[in-house]
């Protein structure tokens, strides 16, 4: 099988086009057909808001109503992350310095900004309950102050040995199954929090998802950010 | 205590492999294997329960997670064709486990296999149960990240090159399935499978919904013409996995497809479609079996076989139109087709892969005389071929009665010539490797190194025991039967409408 796709011929290609505006022809009389004012599931959720133990529909949702997709989507994030760790081949090049050698300046700039992202990290994850905000927007904030580190040439420190990165990366899915999971034990079915804990549990589990997810973005980056010319050589392929 | 464990039996099936996915990737490479084997193992036990309490029951269960009722909440659902799923994938996980415990010697270059294998199975696990469509999508994002994943494992180039070929289409499938629920949701309000085919009206934004959804699952199915990406993703993958992906990670997308046209609504929901699906079917057949025997490499050979028995999947929507008094059949001819299917073909890969590691190669014209070299192996081989071919006793045969009864009794007998036709392109096959498989070698037909080294037996017998289970399925039809018709729509307790 050819791996280089050969450049199309001019029908092919007015055929794609002519597919193409079909498709969205299709999709605009679909979307113009929809009832434009369904509610949804909103008003159930606002019925049952009081009982989540949080003040905001989209964190009620997230990690109370539907928490088993959060879950999963967790799960998935985790999975990515050994998949491309998998792929990129060794430990040793996650979190090393991306940069070998960093500008001085940009070097003591990283340095005094990370900890106020860290602190804006922790504002997010507060605010979730009662604002937007949240575990993945914290956790987005955590991981964009890792890869800034890294940018500016700050290697992995050396506290945080290969199983202590694995086991930021897991934690928060590990945490959150442990409660999912937990719960069961107290007579209730998976992810049911009892009465009175859901605001507590909730927040714990927000947290563990924050650190992850912010281990996992910046885990993410570095690994994919490891030189082609190591993937191809290890492939055999000189190309 | 037994009944508490019984009553959350469905959120046990996902979460043992779940929740031993992280520790096996904490555990790193030697700790991995115990973990995955001990998760594997107890997930056929929980199967097991989980098709008894339906077959008692007599009808759905229903688990509702965090407590909340659906439509707020999401639920897991268990009828027979969950179950009967989640028990096809318990037991080849576990069969594939034992035999990856010898293929993957190499502890420390493989260490994450165990953990992306777990994340699998959990996920295959969760998408069987979910009764959510939002759900199932997150499911079947888990399913093709570990897929993909375990595609490019051995960091080889035309591994790599198929595993990111097999991710594009994964994610335009996945796409296309996410806008078709927007849709939906958009459209009835719901998620909830349940809730939406009882809301479920001749709505332009709902037809255009479950187009969108079936092409977004017809490429994750790999059926013709959408099947590019499958045979080098199959054949490029480790055995383990390739035997993983043809047997279980593609029904798992045609479950979606099945659950959603003959479940929360029909094939006449979108006029036509219900034809198409079975003529893409009938190309697959033909245009899969075709290739399988222009192949020359024997892992090839099989994953062609693939495309050409994910075809017969299909046949089910057009019989399930049109069959009238015998939609029991057409729907469980499918079905049983999916489970038949899974057991030799992964079968059939790990006996490939077991030719493919002892000798270096698998290239099918150096293969003369393999039965004296690896009896075992050969013998797997033959005995899933079998069940391709639909040759009695097997589970394939099953399948064909089951789908030409329907074909002839509703007077659409083309599709059993279809049905007939994929038999003998199958033998064909087939022969081309089990008939100098069995021959004395002549020194120009064999390339098989006599000085290979044996491989550990239980890679041997993990595929010698799936191949017996499928010709078993022949025999033991009947329950497996009973089983998947619990609560289904064709079982009669629930009254076909056929509008």
């Amino acid at each position: 099988m050819a791996s280089v796709m050969p450049k199309s011929p001019r029908s092919v290609r007015l055929a794609a086009a002519a597919l193409c505006a079909g498709f969205g022809a299709l999709l605009v009389r679909a979307v113009l057909a929809i009832p434009e004012d369904h509610p949804g599931l909103a008003p159930v959720v606002a019925e049952r808001i009081a009982e989540s133990g949080v003040e905001h529909a989209v964190t009620a949702v997230l990690l109370n109503f539907r928490s088993y997709d959060t879950l999963l989507e967790i799960a998935v994030l985790v999975l990515a992350t050994i998949g491309v760790l998998s792929i990129a081949g060794s430990h040793s090049s996650v979190w090393a310095p991306v940069a070998e050698e960093a500008d001085p300046v940009l070097s003591a700039l990283a340095r005094l900004l990370a900890p106020f992202m860290v602190l804006a990290s922790g504002y997010l994850l507060w605010a979730g309950e009662h604002a937007p905000g949240g575990a993945f927007q914290a956790g987005s904030v955590l991981g964009a102050a890792g890869v800034l580190l890294a940018l500016s040439g700050y290697a992995r420190p050396a506290w945080v040995s290969r199983f202590g990165l694995r086991v930021v990366i897991s934690v928060g899915l590990i945490v959150f199954l442990a409660i999912a999971v937990g719960v069961m034990f107290l007579g209730g079915a998976l992810l049911e929090y009892p009465d009175g804990y859901a605001k507590a549990l909730v927040l714990i589990v927000e947290t563990w998802l924050t650190v992850s997810i912010g281990a996992i973005l910046v885990s993410l980056f570095i690994a994919s950010a490891s030189p082609i010319e190591e993937l191809r050589a290890r492939a055999g392929d000189g190309r | 205590m037994a009944e508490a464990l019984l009553a959350h039996m469905p959120a046990l099936a996902v979460v043992v492999p779940l929740v031993a996915a992280p520790i096996a990737f904490l555990a790193g490479a030697r700790w991995g294997r115990p973990v995955a084997l001990v998760a594997s193992a107890l997930s056929v036990p929980v199967a097991f329960a989980l098709a008894w309490l339906v077959s008692a029951e007599g009808e759905k269960l229903r688990y509702q997670i965090g407590g909340w009722e659906a439509p707020l909440g999401i639920g897991l659902v268990v009828d027979g064709l969950s179950a009967t799923m989640l028990l096809v994938t318990a037991v080849v996980g576990f069969a594939v486990t034992v035999y990856s415990l010898g293929y993957f010697a190499d502890k420390e270059r493989y260490r994450f296999f165990w953990a992306l294998w777990l994340f699998l199975l959990a996920s295959m696990a969760a998408l069987f149960l979910s009764a959510d469509v939002f759900n199932l999508y997150v499911c079947l994002e888990l399913v093709s990240v570990s897929a993909v994943a375990l595609v490019g494992l051995s960091g080889q180039r035309d591994a790599l090159v198929a595993a990111m070929r097999y991710m594009l289409a994964a994610i335009l499938g996945s796409i296309f399935y996410l806008l078709g629920v927007a849709l939906l949701y958009g459209a009835f309000g719901v998620l909830d499978l349940a809730h939406l085919a009882a809301v479920l009206g001749p709505d332009v934004t709902g037809q255009a919904a479950f187009a969108l959804i079936t092409v977004g699952l017809v490429l994750k199915t790999a059926l013709f013409p959408a099947h590019f990406w499958l045979p080098p993703a199959h054949a490029n993958a480790p055995s383990p996995v390739s035997a993983v992906l043809s047997a279980l990670v593609v029904k798992g997308s045609f479950y979606i497809l099945l659950r959603l046209w003959t479940d929360v609504g029909d094939p006449s929901y979108v006029p036509g479609m219900g034809t198409l699906l079975g003529v893409l079917g009938a190309m697959a057949i033909v245009w899969g079996s075709v290739q399988a025997l222009l192949q020359e490499r024997l892992k090839m050979l099989v994953a062609y076989s693939t495309v050409a028995q994910i075809g017969y999947l299909f046949l089910l929507f057009p019989l399930v139109e049109i069959a009238g008094s015998h939609v029991v059949d057409a729907w469980s001819a499918g079905v049983f087709h999916a489970v038949s299917h899974a057991l030799a073909k992964s079968a059939m890969f790990l006996a490939a892969g077991a030719v493919l590691s002892r000798f270096g190669h698998d290239r099918i014209d150096g293969l003369g005389g393999l039965s004296r070299r690896a009896p075992v192996t050969t013998m797997a081989f033959g005995l899933s071929g079998i069940t391709m071919m639909g040759l009695p006793p097997s589970g394939g045969f099953v399948v064909k009665w089951l789908y030409i009864t329907a074909a002839i009794e509703s007077g659409a007998w083309w599709w059993a010539i279809v049905v007939l036709a994929g038999g003998l392109l199958a033998a064909g096959y087939v022969a081309r490797v089990v008939v100098p498989g069995f021959a004395k070698a002549r020194d120009d037909a064999s390339d098989l190194d006599v000085d290979a080294g044996r491989l550990p037996r239980r890679m041997e017998f993990a595929a010698l025991a799936l191949a017996l289970a499928a010709l078993a399925l022949g025999v033991l039809g009947q329950p497996v039967l009973d089983l998947m018709a619990v609560g289904s729509p064709a079982s009669g307790v629930i009254p076909w409408t056929g509008q």
